[in-house]
């Protein structure tokens, strides 16, 4: 036992003596590589070494779609976020999940691309009506709606014909329009991590673990495009106001936890040229009624529903956007991204405006990060009163206008 | 005696008191072992309680206003046993979060504060607190001694 200590002793010796005079011409290169923590010890620089490999491997994917099959491999239990959802509050929660400011009103409109001017509002008007009179008066529904697919019956046929011929008709002014793609009930994932907590079950009781989300969206109608639409704001706007801060466990909003697979998805391929969103039409379900709501006494949370919805789904929908451009939370984007969504229940119409201003949302990447995702939105206002036999009372321009706005928006040059 | 209506009689005086009819439910305020948001509150109920009777008690009998409630049961530890090594089940429980309306908050008080009270000088306390310290100063052993007890030695 003393020989190999002391032979230990000599070689120590030895290096020391040969590397005191080395030091001085600085080697060019090192001979061999650096010694590194090890893979697969139960350590902490161990784990390090081992969530650096794991960054080091998301930065080198040879391709996007192989990107996001590293990025959402580990599968842990998530919380699965709801866009629309029956918690009380929930805006609140969604706003301190997604990092989001939310800013009542809608954003300062920039300069207006030049182009053909508005067609007449007249027609645009009738198109509104036509759709809205299709479904109240012109068709016979025999059957009476199933309970909770009342949605299904009118207003979901309603606001697929009004976008559809929107569309259609605002195709001559904004030529964007005429090359995007429209999706009919696509799916929308997104999966991130935010916050921190501590495992309470299992055999990694006691570690400390990222909190994980997961959004399976469904919006009724979207609309992507193969340009990106313009950023509201510059990428370093001055914050609008606080992101708030829970300091409870996402299982009080009440969320639950489950564990598939992660995905994220913004409705199409990656391949797919239109790879910008545009526009997203939701339809409030019916367990989140209007009507509904009034009968359990939950009048202020009418609001609170479509503002969590818009800033869930297009939070989802914009962040799914920007990783499909290569950009992850350890890697920030470096150009906002921007959605619109227009949520509504066949009647009342919501307006929202989301820019993905960061991605970076876990604790490490979000240590010393002054930037926030902004969402714009207006309370939901009636499209119209009420149908009479064949003509539609009280329609509001306003809210078709909005519409119609929304749809024109384009960037500068196409 | 018309049917559906219950005609209750006059009171009059050596009658015996009104009474107020309520259901025979309990319900248990409970103080809330993982913190809960503000508007959140704890409750243990009977097992026959539905989420809808949680509502109406509190509204009803409380004037409390309720938004939502969300029941669960809490199954009760039977690992336990006895001196004959039988199993002991302990009772299983249903449990409440009734989320308040109108921005209601509610905070469980503190039912035991830490009292910090001085007795006057002069007071019976005062002297009987001394007179215990006296006698636990005189009580611990002679430090010098080092440990070894008293009936050891000279």
């Amino acid at each position: 036992m003393a020989a190999p200590r002391g032979w230990r002793l000599v070689w120590q010796g030895c290096r020391l003596l040969h590397t005191e005079p080395s030091a001085a011409p600085q080697p060019p290169a090192p001979l061999y590589p650096p010694v590194v923590a090890s893979y697969t010890a139960k350590s902490k620089s161990a784990k390090r070494r081992r969530l650096e490999y794991f960054y080091q491997q998301v930065h080198e994917a040879p391709s996007i779609a192989e990107k996001l099959r590293i990025y959402g491999r580990r599968q842990r239990l998530k919380y699965v976020v709801y866009p629309q959802t029956f918690s009380l509050n929930a805006d609140r929660w969604y706003q301190s999940f997604t990092k989001t400011v939310f800013v009542p009103g809608l954003p300062p409109a920039g300069a207006e691309p030049a182009g053909p001017g508005l067609p007449d509002l007249s027609e645009l008007r009738s198109l509104a009506c036509d759709a809205l009179l299709q479904e109240h008066f012109y068709q016979r529904k025999r059957e009476r709606p199933v309970l909770y697919r009342e949605q299904q019956h009118v207003p979901a046929p309603f606001l697929t014909q009004l976008v559809s011929s929107l569309t259609a008709a605002l195709g001559s002014c904004n030529p964007l329009l005429t090359t995007s793609c429209l999706d009919l009930k696509p799916q929308v994932n997104f999966y991130w991590e935010r916050g921190e907590t501590v495992v309470c079950r299992g055999y990694r009781t006691g570690r400390i673990d990222p909190v994980r989300f997961q959004i399976d969206d469904k919006p009724h109608i979207q609309i992507r495009v193969p340009k990106q639409l313009p950023e509201f704001v510059p990428l370093d706007y001055s914050d609008p106001g606080e992101v708030p801060v829970i300091n409870h466990k996402p299982d009080k909003l009440p969320l639950f936890k489950r564990q598939y697979d992660n995905k994220v998805f913004i409705g199409s391929k990656v391949a797919d040229p239109c790879s910008y969103g545009h526009t997203q039409f939701h339809l409030i379900p019916d367990k989140l009624k209007r009507e509904r709501l009034l009968k359990a006494n939950l009048a202020d949370q009418i609001e609170v529903t479509y503002r969590a919805n818009g800033i869930a789904s297009l939070f989802a929908w914009t962040a799914a956007q920007a990783m499909y451009q290569g950009f992850w939370c350890e890697a920030d984007v470096t150009r906002p991204f921007v959605s619109q969504a227009v949520i509504t229940d066949g009647k009342y119409f919501a307006f929202f405006c989301y820019q993905l201003n960061t991605l970076a949302l876990t604790v490490q990447a979000d240590q010393n990060n002054p930037r926030k995702n902004i969402c714009w939105g207006t309370e939901s206002k009636p499209l119209y009163e009420a149908v009479e036999g064949n003509n539609v009372k009280g329609f509001n321009d306003e809210i078709l206008l909005q519409l119609v706005q929304f749809l024109l928006n384009r960037p500068e040059q196409l | 005696m018309a049917s559906g209506k219950v005609l209750y009689p006059l009171y009059q005086l050596g009658n015996p008191q009104l009474r107020i009819f309520r259901p025979n439910f309990f319900m248990t305020l409970v103080r809330p072992g993982v913190t809960q948001p503000e508007d959140t509150v704890q409750f243990r109920i009977s097992m026959q309680m539905t989420r809808v009777d949680v509502k109406n008690y509190l509204e009803k009998i409380y004037n409390v206003p309720v938004s939502v409630v969300r029941t669960r049961i809490q199954y009760g530890a039977n690992n336990k046993r006895n001196h004959k090594n039988q199993k002991v089940k302990k009772p299983d429980y249903k449990v409440a979060y009734v989320q308040l309306g109108q921005g209601q908050t509610f905070q469980f008080p503190n039912l035991f504060p830490e009292k910090e009270e001085t007795p006057e000088p002069g007071s019976v306390e005062d002297i009987q607190k001394q007179f215990m310290e006296n006698e636990r100063q005189r009580q611990t052993a002679d430090p010098r001694r080092g440990g070894v007890t008293d009936w050891f030695g000279l």
